[in-house]
C-alpha cells in the first residue's frame, strides 16, 4: 500500500523529486526513484511521472456497491423558493444521468415549497419532497438525518449539492454518518467511460492545481458543486415526472435551536447588476476603494471584490465574489487589480464580458478576460472616470 | 525643446508639483523619460536653454527634494523595469532603472519572478542559478515601500532595519549617472577612490570631472545630511546621498543579501518610558542578532487608540492596555530556531531587569503574527496624518513637523530629555516613533493651529543645534532636501556648504539640477 | 469547561511556483503554519476557558513536525496538546481524518466543546467540523461568527448563513466551526513561549488510540485522487495595448454596446 515505483519502468529522470511536496523522493545509488517515510500520500508525483512509473496503490475494499443506482440532486429551498443552484445541478445532472442511462431525481425539503414542478423542468426525472413545518430553515441536523435516511433506504449511487454555506455544512455530516466520500467544491463533473466512476474535479492550493478524484468503493459518491458554473438548462414545461411527497414525520433535533434569523442581503444585491466593477488586491489600498466605487457609479453599476479584501476589511461581505461569496453573472464585468484564484473565477464565470485590468501579465484572470489591459488599474479607472465625468 | 518628451505644465500634471512633505512648488516643463537617451535628451535641451532641473521618483520624500521650484521635472516613473542580474561569487547583483518601485522589487525578489524577456544570455544564466538557489533580500525598508530605488539612492534611505544593515548605501554596488550637460559617469563600489580629498570622475566620452571632496567630519551615526565625505572616500559614495544635485541617475545595481533563516520579532510593552530606555541600553550590549529596535511613545499611542476605537480599518491591531505608555519592537534575524529562541529570552531578561513584565509582550513566530506587528507600526504615522487632516479643516496652514535627528548611543537618554523638556516648556502635543536603536525618533509635533506649528520649527531649529553639539545628525534618513537645508547650515556651517556648493559647481556648473536642495546658491539665500 | 481545539498544519502559502527550466514545483523554505482559521478557534477557546475555567486542549493529525505547531498554540493560551501520527494515518482524506480525531477526542475524554477552524486554507472542504461531530454524535453549529451567551450546559452563537445570520442555540457537549469574524487572535508573550517548551504535550499512534487500521488513512479514505493538474489558461484574450486613455475609450466602447 502507498507509493510504489515501478523499477523496470522509472527511467532515473529525477522529475517525481521535483513535484513532490513533502521531500520523500530520493534517488538511489542505481539510479532509481524511492520513497521514503516522509510520503504523505498526496499523488502528486504519480502525475508528474512521463513514464507512469509511479501508482499509488491502496487495498481495495469488497464492499458491495452494486445496489446503488441513480443520481440525486439536493435541492436547497429559502422560504419555499428553491435555488437557482438547484437548477444548475439538475443541468448537469442530467447529462450525467444520460450518460449512465440512470435516473435523475431532484431532493427537497422544505415547509410550502412552491412550484416544486420546476424541478422537473430543468431536468429531474422525479422529485422526492419532504414537506414539513419543523423543515422551513434549513438545518444541519434534522436535514442531515431525513438525508442519511433516505440514502440508506434508496441508495442512490451519486448525490450532489450545491456549495452554500448550508451545502457545505450539511453535506459533510452525511458523508460521515453514511461512511462515503465527498469532494468538496467541484467546477467539473464527468463519467469516467470506462468504470463509469464520477470524476470530481475541483481546485487545490488555492486554485493553482485542480485535482481530479473518485470515490471507488463505498456509496453514494457524494460531491458539492461550486456555483455559478455548471449551466442550468433552459425550463421545458412539457417535461413530466412524479413528485413523491413523503409521508414521514422528520425527527426534532433539541440540541440546536434556531433563535431568529437575521437577512442581511436585502434590496441591493451586487448579483442583480448589469455591470460591475470587481476589485482585488491590486487596487493596493482601503482608500483606493473609493475610485473603485466612483466607477462603478458613473457606469450605472455596482462593485464587488475578491475575498482577501474583505479579510482586510476593505468592502463588506456582501460584495465579495467567489466561491465562498456570491457568483455573479453581469453583461459587462470589468477587474480591476484581481489576479483570479480558482475561488474567485468560478464566482464570475457567468459574466458575458469581461475586462481585465493588472499589471501581472501572467495574471490568472487574463485566462478567463475577454479584453485584457497589462498596466495599473487605478490609473486606468481614473482615466474611465475622467473619460466618463466628461460626458 | 523636443516636445514630444518635454511638455508643457498643466493641470494634468499638478500632482507632480508637490511629495510627500505636502510642500508645493511650480515648474514650466515636464518629462516622463524611457530610457538613458530620453534623460540626456532632456538634459540636453535644459543645459542648452538654462532650465533648471527637479528629477522624481515616487514623489514620497519627506523634505521637499522632489519639489521643483522653477524649470522642467524628469520624473522616473516610467523607467521601472529590472534590466539585468549577475550571479558572481555566491552574491546576486539586480540592475534597476531608477523608477522601480520598492515594493515591486521586493515582490519580485520574494516571489522570484521578474520580465526577464529584454535580459542577455548572462543575465538569464544568473536568473536560473537564483531560481534554484536559496532565498534572497534587498535590505533597505523605509517604511514607505512605495519609494522608488532612484529616490531611496538621492537621500540614502533607511529604515528599521538599517539597525542592522546599514542604510541604502552599503546595498548599491554601481551607478550611472548623467550630468547635467548629457555625459554619462558611472562608478562601481570597490573600484574608484579619492586620492586624499580630490575626487576625479572619468566620463564616457573620455572627459573628466574634477572635484574636491569636503572636509567636514561626519557624524559617527545614521546620516542622511548632505553629500558622504571623507579622505580616499569611494567615488560611488559621493554620487549616494547627493539630493537630485549632482546629476540623474540612469541605472542603479543593487546587492541582494541571503534572506535569514529565522525573523521572530517581539513588542514589549512598558509602563513607563524611562525604564524603555535604560532596555534598550542594555539589550543593544546584550543581545545579538538584533535587526531593528523600535519605538513608540504615548503621544503615538494615544492617537492609535483613538483612531482604532473610530475605524474598522485599525481593527487588526492588538489591543493596547491602558497601563502602556510605550512600545518597543525588537526584530531577531537568527540562522537557527534554538538561536531565535536563546535571544528572545535574552531580550526578555533585559525587559525583566528594565522593570518589565514578560507576559506583557507580544512574540511573531511566523509571518501572518510579524505581519500585524509591522501593521502596527505602519498605522502609527497613518493615524497620526489622519489627525492632521482633521485638524487641517479647521486650520488649513498647519501640517505635519516631523524631526528625523539622531545621536551617538551616549546620548539617547540626553536626547530624550531634551525633546521631553522643551516640548513641555512649548507647551507642544507630539507623537513620537522610530529608530531607538539608532537613537534615531521621529519626533512628529501635532499643531493646533497655525502659532503652536511657528514655535515647533522654532524649537527644530533649537534641536538642530543641540543635536549637532551631542556629534549627530540633522537628517538622519529622509534627506535635507530643501525643508531642511537651514539645518544643514546649522550642522555644518557655511565654511563647509561652501566646500559642497564648490563640489556641485564642478559637476553642475550651470547650477541647474536640485535647485534649493542641501543649500542654495549663494550665502544666506 | 473542558475544551479541545482542532488544529491543522498548512503550508504558509498556496502558491505554486514552478522552475522556469524543469517546470517542476520548487520547494520553498517557508515554514508551515497553523491553518489560519484554527488561530480563531483556539483564541475562541481560551476566552471561554477564562471566563469559564477548566482546560483547552489542542488537537491535531499529522506529521512528527506538528509539534513545534502545537507547541506555538500552547504559547497563546492552551494547557495541553496531543498529536495523532502514525504511518496508518498518512493518505487520509476528510473522512478517515475526522475518524483519527474522534479517536483522539475520546483519549481526551468529557469534554464540553471542540471547536475547529471553519475550513483549511490548503484544502478548503470545510468537511472536518461536521464529520467530526458525526463520528462522536454530537449536535454541530457551523460558521460561528460570535458567541453571544455562554455556560457550562449551553451556547447562544450568531452563525453566518446563506442569507444573513442565525441566532441558534446549541447544548453541550456539541462541536462548532468558527469563522474570521468571531475575534481577534492574541499574539503570544515571552512568558508564554516559556510555557510552551515545557508544557503537557503527548503522541499517541494508532495503536494507542485503538484505531481500526481499515477505517485510517489511505485505506479509511473511500476518496483518492487520480489526477493533477494545472488549471488550463490558455484561453486567448483581446489585448488592448494602448495608452491608458486610449484603453479606457476602448472600454468604454464596450461598455457603451453591452449597455
Amino acid at each position: 500500500m502507498g507509493i510504489v515505483i515501478d523499477k523496470s519502468l522509472c527511467i532515473g529522470c529525477g522529475t517525481c523529486l521535483g513535484a513532490c511536496g513533502s521531500g520523500a523522493l530520493e534517488m538511489t545509488d542505481e539510479g532509481f526513484a524511492a520513497v521514503n517515510d516522509q510520503c504523505v500520500m498526496c499523488g502528486m508525483c504519480v502525475d508528474a511521472c512521463p513514464v507512469g512509473a509511479i501508482e499509488l496503490k491502496k487495498d481495495v475494499g469488497d464492499n458491495d456497491i452494486s445496489a446503488y443506482h441513480g443520481i440525486w440532486v439536493f435541492a436547497q429551498q429559502s422560504e419555499g423558493e428553491i435555488l437557482p443552484v438547484a437548477f444548475e445541478l439538475l443541468g448537469k445532472g442530467r447529462e450525467l444521468a444520460d450518460s449512465l442511462g440512470e435516473a435523475l431525481t431532484a431532493v427537497c425539503f422544505g415547509s410550502n415549497v412552491k412550484n416544486p414542478e420546476k424541478l422537473i423542468h430543468a431536468g429531474a426525472d422525479s422529485v422526492l419532497l419532504a414537506d414539513d413545518a419543523s423543515l422551513a430553515f434549513p438545518m444541519d441536523l434534522p436535514y442531515a438525518d431525513l438525508l442519511t435516511n433516505l440514502i440508506h433506504e434508496r441508495k442512490p449511487a451519486i448525490v450532489l449539492y450545491g456549495a452554500t454555506a448550508f451545502g457545505r455544512s450539511m453535506a459533510p455530516r452525511v458523508a460521515a454518518t453514511v461512511g462515503t466520500g465527498l469532494t468538496a467544491d467541484c467546477t467539473i463533473l464527468e463519467i469516467d467511460e470506462e468504470t463509469k466512476l464520477l470524476r470530481q474535479t475541483r481546485p487545490a492550493f488555492g486554485g493553482n492545481l485542480m485535482a481530479t478524484i473518485i470515490c471507488p468503493n463505498t456509496r453514494p459518491q457524494m460531491a458539492t458543486v461550486c456555483l455559478g458554473v455548471m449551466p442550468a438548462l433552459e425550463p421545458n414545461t412539457a417535461r413530466t415526472g412524479n413528485i413523491e411527497r413523503l409521508q414521514i414525520k422528520p425527527q426534532q433535533f433539541d440540541a440546536v435551536k434556531l433563535l431568529n434569523t437575521i437577512s442581511e442581503i436585502t434590496g441591493d444585491n451586487i448579483i442583480d447588476y448589469d455591470i460591475l466593477v470587481v476589485a482585488g488586491k491590486g487596487v493596493g489600498s482601503k482608500e483606493n476603494m473609493k475610485i473603485v466605487k466612483r466607477l462603478a457609479e458613473l457606469l450605472g453599476g455596482n462593485y464587488g471584490v475578491s475575498r482577501p479584501l474583505v479579510d482586510a476589511g476593505w468592502a463588506e461581505y456582501q460584495h465579495q465574489i467567489g466561491q465562498t461569496g456570491c457568483s455573479v453573472s453581469p453583461k459587462l464585468l470589468i477587474s480591476v487589480g484581481v489576479s483570479g484564484a480558482i475561488q474567485h473565477l468560478s464566482g464570475i464565470g457567468g459574466a458575458q464580458t469581461v475586462v481585465a485590468v493588472n499589471t501581472d501579465p501572467d495574471a490568472p484572470i487574463f485566462g478567463v478576460a475577454d479584453y485584457a489591459i497589462v498596466g495599473d488599474c487605478i490609473e486606468f479607472m481614473q482615466e474611465m472616470i475622467a473619460q466618463l465625468e466628461e460626458k | 525643446m523636443q516636445a514630444e518628451l518635454i511638455k508643457p505644465m498643466s493641470e494634468d500634471f499638478a500632482d507632480y508639483l508637490r511629495d510627500e512633505s505636502r510642500s508645493i512648488g511650480h515648474a514650466e516643463h515636464i518629462a516622463f523619460p524611457h530610457s538613458e537617451e530620453e534623460i540626456v535628451a532632456a538634459l540636453r535641451a535644459c543645459y542648452q536653454q538654462g532650465e533648471k532641473i527637479t528629477v522624481q521618483g515616487a514623489r514620497t520624500g519627506l523634505a521637499a527634494a522632489a519639489v521643483p521650484y522653477g524649470g522642467c521635472i524628469i520624473n522616473m516613473s516610467r523607467m521601472n523595469r529590472v534590466t539585468a542580474m549577475r550571479h558572481e561569487n555566491g552574491t546576486y547583483y539586480l540592475t534597476l532603472q531608477p523608477g522601480v518601485v520598492l515594493s515591486e522589487l521586493k515582490k519580485m525578489i520574494g516571489s522570484k519572478k521578474f520580465d526577464t524577456a529584454d535580459w542577455d544570455e548572462d543575465a538569464k544564466q544568473a536568473y536560473v542559478d537564483f531560481c534554484k538557489d536559496g532565498e534572497f533580500f534587498f535590505s533597505p525598508d523605509p517604511t514607505e515601500t512605495s519609494a522608488t530605488i532612484g529616490g531611496m539612492v538621492c537621500c540614502n534611505a533607511s529604515g528599521a532595519r538599517s539597525y542592522h544593515y546599514g542604510a541604502t548605501r552599503p546595498h548599491i554596488h554601481r551607478v550611472r549617472m548623467a550630468l547635467a550637460d548629457g555625459r554619462i559617469i558611472s562608478a562601481e563600489r570597490g573600484k574608484g577612490r579619492a586620492n586624499g580629498y580630490d575626487a576625479v570622475f572619468t566620463c564616457e566620452d573620455g572627459s573628466q570631472v574634477s572635484a574636491k571632496v569636503p572636509s567636514y567630519r561626519m557624524p559617527h551615526t545614521k546620516n542622511a545630511s548632505g553629500y558622504y565625505a571623507e579622505k580616499d572616500m569611494e567615488l560611488i559614495d559621493l554620487l549616494i546621498s547627493s539630493d537630485g544635485t549632482l546629476g540623474v541617475m540612469t541605472e542603479i545595481e543593487v546587492t541582494l543579501l541571503p534572506q535569514p533563516q529565522i525573523i521572530w520579532g517581539v513588542s514589549l510593552l512598558f509602563e513607563n518610558e524611562q525604564s524603555s530606555l535604560e532596555f534598550v541600553d542594555q539589550m543593544r550590549r546584550t543581545v545579538e542578532g538584533v535587526a531593528s529596535v523600535e519605538f513608540f511613545d504615548t503621544g503615538a499611542l494615544d492617537v492609535l487608540r483613538e483612531q482604532k476605537r473610530k475605524s474598522t480599518a485599525f481593527s487588526a491591531l492588538p489591543v493596547i492596555e491602558p497601563f502602556v505608555t510605550t512600545v518597543v519592537y525588537v526584530e531577531l534575524h537568527c540562522d537557527t530556531e534554538e538561536q531565535a529562541q536563546q535571544r528572545l529570552f535574552a531580550v526578555g531578561e533585559a525587559f525583566t531587569k528594565a522593570g518589565g513584565k514578560e507576559e506583557n509582550s507580544w512574540v511573531a513566530r511566523n509571518q501572518s503574527d510579524l505581519d500585524r506587528l509591522m501593521f502596527f507600526r505602519h498605522a502609527v504615522p497613518e493615524s497620526v496624518n489622519m489627525l492632521i487632516d482633521q485638524r487641517k479643516q479647521k486650520d488649513p496652514t498647519i501640517t505635519k513637523l516631523g524631526a528625523d535627528m539622531s545621536v551617538p548611543n551616549e546620548h539617547l537618554f540626553d536626547v530624550v530629555k531634551l525633546y521631553r523638556a522643551t516640548l513641555k516648556e512649548n507647551n507642544l502635543e507630539s507623537a513620537t516613533w522610530g529608530h531607538v536603536g539608532n537613537n534615531h525618533l521621529h519626533v512628529n509635533v501635532l499643531p493646533n493651529n497655525a502659532e503652536e506649528y511657528n514655535r515647533a520649527k522654532e524649537l527644530f531649529k533649537t534641536w538642530a543645534a543641540k543635536v549637532t553639539e551631542m556629534g549627530g545628525a540633522v537628517s538622519a534618513e529622509h534627506g535635507v532636501g530643501k525643508l531642511k537645508a537651514a539645518f544643514l547650515t546649522i550642522m555644518y556651517g557655511e565654511k563647509h556648504i561652501d566646500e559642497m556648493r564648490a563640489l556641485k559647481r564642478a559637476f553642475d556648473p550651470k547650477w541647474l539640477l536640485g535647485v534649493g536642495n542641501l543649500f542654495s546658491e549663494k550665502e544666506g539665500i | 469547561m473542558k475544551i479541545l481545539v482542532c488544529v491543522k498544519q498548512v503550508p504558509s502559502t498556496n502558491e505554486v511556483r514552478l522552475d522556469p527550466v524543469t517546470k517542476t514545483i520548487i520547494r520553498d523554505g517557508r515554514q508551515a503554519v497553523i491553518n489560519p482559521f484554527d488561530t480563531y478557534a483556539i483564541e475562541e477557546a481560551v476566552r471561554l476557558k477564562e471566563k469559564h475555567g477548566g482546560t483547552v486542549c489542542a488537537i491535531s493529525m499529522g506529521i512528527p513536525a506538528t509539534e513545534r505547531l502545537l507547541r506555538d498554540a500552547m504559547a497563546r493560551g492552551v494547557d495541553q496538546s496531543i498529536l495523532l501520527t502514525d504511518r496508518a494515518f498518512a493518505g487520509a482524506d476528510t473522512l478517515a481524518t475526522s475518524y483519527a480525531l474522534s479517536l483522539g477526542a475520546k483519549q481526551v475524554g468529557d469534554f464540553d466543546l471542540i471547536i475547529c477552524g471553519k475550513m483549511a486554507v490548503d484544502g478548503d472542504t470545510a468537511q472536518i467540523g461536521p464529520e467530526l461531530s458525526a463520528q462522536l454524535g454530537i449536535p454541530y453549529v457551523t460558521d460561528v461568527c460570535e458567541i453571544l451567551e455562554s455556560s457550562e450546559e449551553k451556547l447562544r452563537c450568531k452563525k453566518i448563513t446563506d442569507h444573513g445570520f442565525a441566532e441558534v442555540e446549541i447544548k453541550l457537549p456539541a462541536l462548532i466551526t468558527v469563522s474570521k469574524d468571531i475575534n481577534m487572535p492574541r499574539l503570544p508573550s515571552i512568558s508564554g513561549v516559556r510555557f510552551s517548551l515545557q508544557a503537557p504535550f503527548r503522541v499517541y499512534t494508532a495503536a494507542e488510540v485503538g484505531a481500526d487500521v481499515n477505517r485510517c488513512g489511505l485505506s479509511g479514505s473511500p476518496t483518492q485522487v487520480v489526477k493533477s493538474f494545472t488549471p488550463d489558461r490558455t484561453h486567448q484574450a483581446t489585448h488592448l495595448n494602448g495608452t491608458t486613455s486610449e484603453n479606457a475609450d476602448a472600454v468604454l466602447k464596450i461598455f457603451e454596446e453591452v449597455r
